[in-house]
């Protein structure tokens, strides 16, 4: 019987939205293939979240171990690697998450095979068995198909590039893996955490470019958030790539390819040009408004709102308008 | 310390600054044809190159750039030399062309045990064309080395490499004993500019070329990325609606009542 594998992704000690999304891609594949839906848990105390997955798959593997506490790579992939030599999977799937960008290819080094990384969708050619994987190239300038032939084929799925998967109402089986790890050749000396910001959970974004060049702008943008504030949950200040390597804001809220993928319901972009690579991180929010004083900006074609013009004086009276909106 | 050996690899890519107009997607050949745009060092590569630099600012030794592709575009990629690299390895061949992550990392590691001697290897953490992220950790997998992903900074310390590689939302200290491979982040900065001194003195400096019969390589790993299909991306599924007005006020004022209007905000 062939199997697909999800890996399932956790954040602060639960399971992360992601995993859903990878579990949906997984079953979209066993329905057309009639795969068994498999998926993995990896962690110190892993365990305790098998009987929520077992409502989304089949079977369900358990890699409990010390060694799993915090995010080693090199022993992560070498878990992944024991449990797929000694079960048999046709594709494994993946999130394109920062701790994978590490794990996918020394999984995929270990197995002797590509990954596929970065993929916005994942389907399988029904005659030669190959998984089909999109990916944007050339900075979103293209998109190719790639086949993915040798087995397992092994592939990372962009985050919010498919819906969740529905809790089924059979409950699979966990099947726990004991395997035997060795500490990773890379010791952690010291682990500095940054400003920990969600900007994926975020229903309202501002988000500053390269047009917005001090400090004093920045302010003038963390003015418009607490306006913001009045109408929406939670709003997030965040940045293009060229400002977070500025220094004017931390890494945590870079938008964009090597960045955060959002999808708030109000994105508005100030000073900010609309590269491709920016926009793979903006691209999934509900409504982009764009800021920009210049009007042949690639930004307004990614836009549903844009106002050509210096933001140092749009911001103000926009925020002036947003207080006495009821 | 003996000065160390540091081997970093290098490509060359259409400069991914590039407008959208200057990618020519031909579907029926299945690639991408740059119209007008410069080839560039790929950025990531550029940062790889600077880290290396800072290094061997401080420690002195040897730094070997390597590229491998179809073929090589001479004038971009001695940029490296004359940056302070010593020498340039190119690995040029027919049988380079649209190779996978894998293989081309099974290339790379030829040549770099060809090399025999290093301390350490270091390569972009991507490449801004396929952005596929591999090959560096896929080369330290070939090689046996430890691999340390998106590094933005490292020190050579005896026998060991102390790097800080990014977390999600910080960074963590990571140590290493050598040999080892980084691959290395836009957080390390841009590469330095070189002197004119350094662009005359690097017309000295030697240039090797090695094919694939150069090396000692399984042609059966010699594979090529299978590629279905290769398109523009879908057209724009938004419609820009501008507001107007006379004055930056008076375009704020109509942007909050449109927005509310719509049910925006």
């Amino acid at each position: 019987m062939d199997r697909i594998l999800v890996i399932i992704e956790r954040e602060e000690g639960r399971i992360a939205p992601l995993s859903y999304e990878l579990l949906n891609a997984g079953a979209e594949l066993s329905r057309q293939g009639g795969e068994v839906l498999c998926a993995c848990l990896l962690g110190d105390g892993a365990g305790e979240l098998a009987d929520e997955i077992a409502w989304y798959a089949s079977e369900v593997y358990v890699i409990d171990n010390p060694l799993l506490s915090h995010v080693q790579p090199d022993v992560y992939a070498s878990a992944v690697e024991a449990l797929c030599r000694a079960v048999n999977f046709r594709t494994v799937l993946m999130g394109h998450t920062h701790d994978n960008l590490d794990i996918a290819p020394k999984l995929a080094c270990r197995m002797g095979k590509d990954a596929i990384t970065d993929c916005v969708k994942i389907e399988r050619d029904m005659d030669s068995g190959a998984l089909l994987c999109t990916k944007p190239i050339y900075g979103g300038n293209a998109v190719v198909v790639l086949e993915v032939e040798q087995l397992p084929q092994i592939a990372t799925l962009r985050p919010k590039a498919m819906g969740a998967l529905e809790r089924g109402n059979v409950r699979g089986e966990i099947i726990p893996f004991p395997c035997e790890l060795h500490p990773s050749p890379i010791l952690t000396i010291s682990l500095v955490h940054g400003e920990s910001v969600s900007l994926d959970k975020a229903d309202a974004i501002v988000a500053a470019g390269r047009g917005v060049k001090t400090a004093q702008g920045i302010m003038e943008l963390e003015a418009l958030v607490e306006a913001l504030s009045r109408h929406f949950d939670r709003v997030e200040l965040a940045a293009s790539r060229p400002l977070v390597e500025d220094g004017l804001l931390p890494r945590s809220r870079q938008v964009g390819q090597t960045g955060e993928k959002v999808n708030p319901e109000v994105y508005i972009a100030v000073g900010i040009s609309g590269a491709a690579q920016h926009m793979a991180g903006a691209g999934g929010s509900k409504k982009i408004i764009a800021i920009n004083k210049d009007s042949g900006a690639p930004i307004f074609e990614a836009s549903d709102y844009g106002v050509v013009g210096p933001y140092e004086e749009i911001i103000p009276a926009f925020i002036n308008k947003l207080v006495v909106l009821p | 310390m003996k000065p160390p050996t540091i081997i970093v690899c290098i490509k060359d890519i259409p400069d991914p600054e590039g407008p959208r107009s200057a990618y020519e997607i031909r579907s029926d050949e299945k690639r991408v044809v740059p119209i007008g745009i410069p080839p560039v060092i790929n950025p990531y590569d550029e940062n790889a190159l600077e880290l290396t630099m800072r290094l061997k600012d401080r420690w002195g030794g040897r730094v070997i750039a390597l590229n491998m592709c179809e073929k090589a575009v001479l004038p971009v990629l001695k940029k490296a030399l004359s940056v302070g690299a010593d020498e340039l390895i190119l690995l040029e061949d027919q049988a380079f062309r649209n190779l996978t992550s894998y293989a081309t990392a099974w290339v790379l590691s030829a040549a770099i045990r060809k090399i025999g001697d290093y301390d350490l290897v270091v390569t972009g953490r991507q490449a801004a064309d396929w952005d596929a992220g591999q090959v560096g950790l896929l080369l330290a997998g070939i090689l046996e080395l430890p691999g340390i992903n998106l590094v933005q900074s490292a020190e050579i310390e005896g026998g060991t490499i102390i790097a800080e590689r990014l977390t999600r939302t910080g960074h963590e200290t990571v140590m290493a004993p050598l040999p080892a491979l980084i691959t290395v982040s836009s957080e390390v900065g841009d590469l330095r500019l070189a002197t004119i001194k350094a662009i005359q003195d690097a017309k000295k400096k030697s240039v090797t070329k090695w094919g694939a019969a150069d090396l000692s390589l399984d042609f059966a790993l010699l594979r090529s990325r299978v590629i279905r299909s290769l398109t523009p991306p879908p057209p724009p599924s938004r419609h820009c609606h501008f507001i107007e007005g006379k004055t930056s006020e008076e375009k704020a004022e109509n942007l909050a009542a449109r927005l509310r209007r719509d049910k925006v905000i």
